[in-house]
């Protein structure tokens, strides 16, 4: 006999499920205007897309406020978990989202632009990873995680071409194993402390001293893997270049901001707790995955021909570099992974949009592949402006002052500093000097060498419209003077990430 | 205006590069010396408003930047840093002026406008991140200089260049955080300002490992034996000013800031390392005269010769007297001045015949007068004759030095008469004898252009060969106050001996306002 259940509406708090709801009404509304007339052209389908990610940044804002004014929110049966966390992430992810998209208004006609189901997965896609990081709950987190995965590989896909094929099922099988591995180590958390919630967990194994440490570290391994595969850490990376290859560079550079800042708050969540309370063997892991990271998948990139891949090969090491962040596990790290990502994700967005821009759909007998180095051979000759801004982005990315990226690398190294990680801070140092060479390799190519005889600079602007200019605009403005906004950006995060107690 | 002139001077040459993007391209080359030519005058303006009698920072400015985190933008100078200044818009102006017929001249004069803005920032930081970030901006304009107008191996020089630097600079970086995670720690803020890392004394164990931290950064800037192997390509391959302006000024900037940064803030280290870098510099000195003598290109034998007086500024420097620095800060200033004149008559020669090898030329004494009296009066200074401005700061330079070591002071100072040696060797291949090639017999000698940019080095050289007391005076001023803060803060015994205490020296702490 069950006895009924009463819940007042009132304590499931439910306007801590708000800026998750906008972008699924944002696309059931997508779904429904298609239903009732077809055939409309992608502009209207953005734009709406703009605009309910718009007023999912209002609905943050407004958690925002009140989590300055009241602390942590809880709802929905405690599942949701609305903290300093859940509330940077999902700004870094709404705000990314809201420049990405625009990418879609090329001058060239692409095949996924064209169905409105594209613009409906894009905001199903955003609503999955919101739950994903706003929630300490494994099962929520779980499926915020495969909602969000599901929609991206089919974004992949619907670029319509045999590598977007590969790439998406490439992805999709890996992103499986990893969902696999990922129910194991929570199946294994479970049955240790007869809890889904981290916190509960965390407070259960600390109270009987960590005792099955042995499962514990099972659980951990099984869940360090999976997490590896969302955030491309050697020696889980190997989908990371095939996938960005195959996908548009549009979708390749929203690929490698936003799911890796959820995997990120995750994490945080899950890693932090466990190195606070002393598990060595994870320190030590840890540390050894962030090093050979960092520097393996710079050593790869060193020896790419495309542009592309040799991106995706640095935001793996950016990746690695950032993890570092959640080993070190102090206040000051875990904000500088927030602005780290903030930053990269500016002169990522430049990056990808360039390439985005200069988007060829037949590849000339002289390239080996779309994004070749050869392809931007004497680039300056021809696009000057172009080129400079492109140059720009390589030298944020390698970290050069005082652009974006330098302001990320100067305080998650000197985290790495005051956490008395001596020895990896001198690695992290030393992994931008080695990055330097493939960035610096690229301004080569633009700025020294001569231009391919029949190349009149017009195939670098051949995607361009006037949105795709502002928006490299816009990046390449917040490269250049991030410094102005840097420290209010920094009271802020580090207010936030601090009263949510990390 | 005189509150914000070191703002002005590292800004108006940049603003005046992004307006250079409008100039049509024939008119560019005025645009260019016309700015250089304001900003040179600024920098005049700079040195009369200068309080000579003052040791501290003068013309400061404070604007914070990223407060939470210590970072501000302070702007100061002192005797030490002001002549370098002057001698980088100086040098900047008579670059452009005397430049050849370059390809994408337009490009290469804003590319030098954003150069100087890089210059005169890092010699007027007094922040370490502001100072970090003007001294890795520079390695960009220099990348796109050697890699866009150099010689046939360009790319590969230009990117060494880079990355040698680029490395050595990170690992400063590090070395700079922990410096400001220290402060942080003895104080509770967040600090990177210069002036307040003076005041902290740090445990010897500490400042041996900052001291290498920061050494690499800096010795690989200098170049210092064994990191040198990036400067003779980048020499070889770069285009005449690109040269000039390496060695003249960017090299000075690791010297600097062993002055700056190393010495004032690590003194019992630096008391610890005297004799390790001492011989360092001694096997500079005497290793690359050698190899400068086996060259057959005539910009190689400058380019060498540029390492080895290098290593005579790093002993003067780690003299850790008065003496000795003061002659290194003198001798970084004469060493712009002789090398970078050197390099501008390599590049004449070499407009006209397109080839620097020594054995392609040979008589040109009897072609070329003027350009052979102006080539002998520099390789003299060069080699440090008296009566010429190089003779004060090695003079000065080994004087101080000999107060620690008498042995090792005698080893330079013969290694600097056999530096002699391939210099005047050189000049025997070049100039004397017979002319053995055809092509030889009807070169032009050196016209106007080239004597606008000549003339003024040519009399610099005498001058302050003849009277150096007018910038004497403020770089010992200066310096006694560095020496003075050093002693003060040694702990050890062997630092308190090296360092001598300078009694009677009245350091006066100023404020931008008093300084005016």
């Amino acid at each position: 006999m069950l006895s009924p259940v009463n819940v007042s509406l009132e304590s499931l708090n439910l306007i801590t499920l708000a800026p998750m709801l906008i972008p699924i009404i944002g696309a059931l509304m997508i779904i429904v205007i298609d239903l009732f007339k077809g055939g409309l052209d992608k502009t209207l389908y953005v734009v709406i897309s703009i605009l309910f990610l718009m007023l999912d940044f209002g609905a943050l804002m407004d958690s925002a406020g009140v989590f300055s004014k009241d602390g942590i929110m809880l709802g929905v049966f405690n599942v949701m978990l609305i903290d300093g966390l859940a509330i940077l992430s999902q700004f870094i992810i709404v705000l990314t989202s809201m420049l990405f998209i625009p990418l879609a208004m090329t001058n060239k006609r692409f095949h996924e632009f064209s169905y409105p189901e594209f613009f409906a997965l894009f905001l199903f896609m955003i609503a999955g990873f919101q739950f994903m990081v706003s929630s300490d709950n494994l099962i929520l987190i779980f499926v915020g995680l495969e909602t969000a995965s599901l929609a991206l590989y089919t974004l992949i896909a619907m670029h319509n071409r045999d590598k977007s094929f590969e790439a998406a099922v490439k992805y999709f099988t890996m992103g499986a194993l990893a969902a696999g591995l990922y129910s194991f180590g929570s199946m294994v958390f479970y049955a240790l402390t007869g809890s889904v919630e981290i916190n509960q967990i965390a407070s259960v194994l600390a109270a009987n001293d960590y005792a099955d440490i042995a499962y514990v570290l099972v659980a951990v391994v099984f869940m360090l893997a999976a997490f590896s595969f969302k955030l491309s850490l050697v020696p889980f990376h190997t989908w990371a270049p095939d996938v960005y290859e195959g996908s548009s560079a549009a979708m390749a550079g929203y690929m490698s901001i936003v799911p890796k800042i959820a995997a990120f708050v995750v994490a945080m969540r899950l890693f932090e707790f466990l190195i606070h309370s002393g598990v060595v063997w994870l320190e030590i892991v840890l540390w050894i995955l962030v090093v050979v990271t960092m520097t393996a998948a710079n050593i790869w990139a060193l020896v790419q021909t495309d542009v592309k891949r040799m991106l995706a090969y640095s935001s793996i090491s950016h990746a690695g570099f950032v993890m570092a962040a959640i080993l070190i596990g102090t206040t000051q790290s875990n904000s500088a992974l927030f602005l780290y990502w903030i930053l990269f994700s500016f002169t990522n967005l430049g990056s990808f949009s360039m390439l985005w821009m200069s988007r060829q759909k037949h590849i000339p007998n002289n390239q080996m592949s779309d994004h070749s180095y050869d392809k931007f051979a004497g680039m300056i000759k021809t696009a000057p402006v172009a080129a400079s801004s492109m140059a720009l982005f390589m030298l944020s990315l390698a970290g050069l002052p005082p652009f974006a990226l330098f302001w990320g690398k100067l305080y998650l190294i000197s985290s790495a500093v005051t956490g008395g990680y001596t020895v990896l801070a001198l690695i992290m140092a030393l992994n931008s000097a080695i990055a330097g060479y493939y960035y610096i390799k690229l301004i080569v190519y633009m700025f020294m060498k001569e231009p391919v005889v029949g190349n009149d600079g017009q195939i670098y602007v051949s995607n361009a419209t006037l949105a795709l200019k502002s928006i490299i605009g816009f990046a390449a403005v917040g490269t250049i003077f991030a410094f102005v906004l840097l420290n209010p950006l920094l009271e802020f995060i580090t207010a936030f990430v601090y009263n949510s107690g990390y | 205006m005189l509150d914000h002139i070191l703002s002005i001077l590292i800004f108006f040459p940049a603003l005046a590069g992004v307006f250079g993007f409008m100039i049509q391209k024939d008119s560019m080359r005025a645009y260019g010396v016309a700015v250089a030519t304001i900003e040179f005058v600024l920098s005049l303006v700079l040195w009369y408003t200068f309080d000579n009698g003052v040791s501290g920072m003068q013309f400061m400015e404070n604007i914070p930047l990223i407060p939470s985190f210590g970072i501000n933008y302070i702007l100061g100078v002192d005797g030490i840093s002001l002549f370098i200044i002057i001698l980088a818009a100086f040098f900047t102006m008579i670059g452009i002026a005397s430049l050849t017929d370059t390809p994408n001249v337009k490009n290469m004069i804003i590319t030098l406008l954003f150069l100087q803005m890089t210059m005169i920032g890092v010699f007027s930081a007094l922040d370490a991140i502001v100072f970090y970030v003007f001294w890795e901006l520079s390695l960009v304009p220099m990348l796109y200089i050697i890699g866009a107008w150099g010689g046939p191996m360009r790319i590969y020089a230009s990117v060494k260049f880079f990355l040698y630097t680029f490395t050595g600079s990170l690992v400063m970086l590090v070395g700079m955080l922990f410096m400001a995670y220290f402060f942080y720690q003895a104080t509770g803020v967040w600090s990177f300002a210069i002036l307040d890392w003076y005041r902290l004394i740090l445990p010897e164990s500490f400042q041996l490992w900052l001291f290498a931290a920061f050494f690499v950064g800096f010795a690989i800037k200098v170049p210092m034996f064994p990191f040198h192997t990036w400067l003779p390509y980048a020499h070889g391959q770069a285009p005449t000013i690109g040269s000039v302006i390496l060695a003249a000024i960017l090299l000075k900037m690791g010297t600097y800031a062993f002055i700056r940064f190393s010495l004032p803030l690590f003194p019992d280290a630096s008391a610890f390392f005297m004799y390790p870098i001492a011989i360092i510099a001694i096997i500079m000195i005497v290793y690359t005269a050698m190899i400068a003598y086996a060259q057959k290109d005539v910009k190689q034998v400058v380019a060498y010769s540029s390492v080895s007086h290098m290593g005579v500024i790093i002993l003067g420097t780690f003299a850790l007297n008065v003496e000795g620095i003061s002659g290194s800060i003198f001798l970084m200033i004469a060493h712009g001045v002789v090398s970078g004149a050197l390099f501008l008559l390599v590049g004449v020669i070499y407009d006209r015949r397109h080839t620097k090898m020594m054995d392609q030329f040979g008589g040109l004494a009897h072609v070329m007068p003027k350009y052979a009296t102006i080539f002998g009066i520099m390789m003299m200074a060069s080699v440090g004759m008296p009566l010429t401005i190089n003779f004060v700061g090695e003079f000065l330079s080994l004087l101080g030095f000999y107060q620690q070591s008498h042995i090792l002071t005698l080893l330079a100072g013969i290694a600097i008469i056999v530096g002699a040696i391939y210099m005047l060797a050189a000049y025997k291949k070049m100039f004397f004898g017979e002319v053995t090639i055809e092509e030889n017999r009807n070169l032009p000698d050196v016209n106007k252009r080239e004597l606008i940019a000549l003339i003024p080095l040519v009399l610099i050289t005498i001058w302050l060969g003849i009277y150096p007391k007018p910038i004497l005076t403020p770089i010992n001023n200066s310096v006694e106050a560095v020496v003075q803060l050093m002693h003060n803060k040694a702990t050890s015994e062997e630092a308190k001996m090296r360092i001598p205490n300078i009694s009677g020296v009245v350091i006066t702490k100023t404020t931008s306002g008093e300084a005016h």
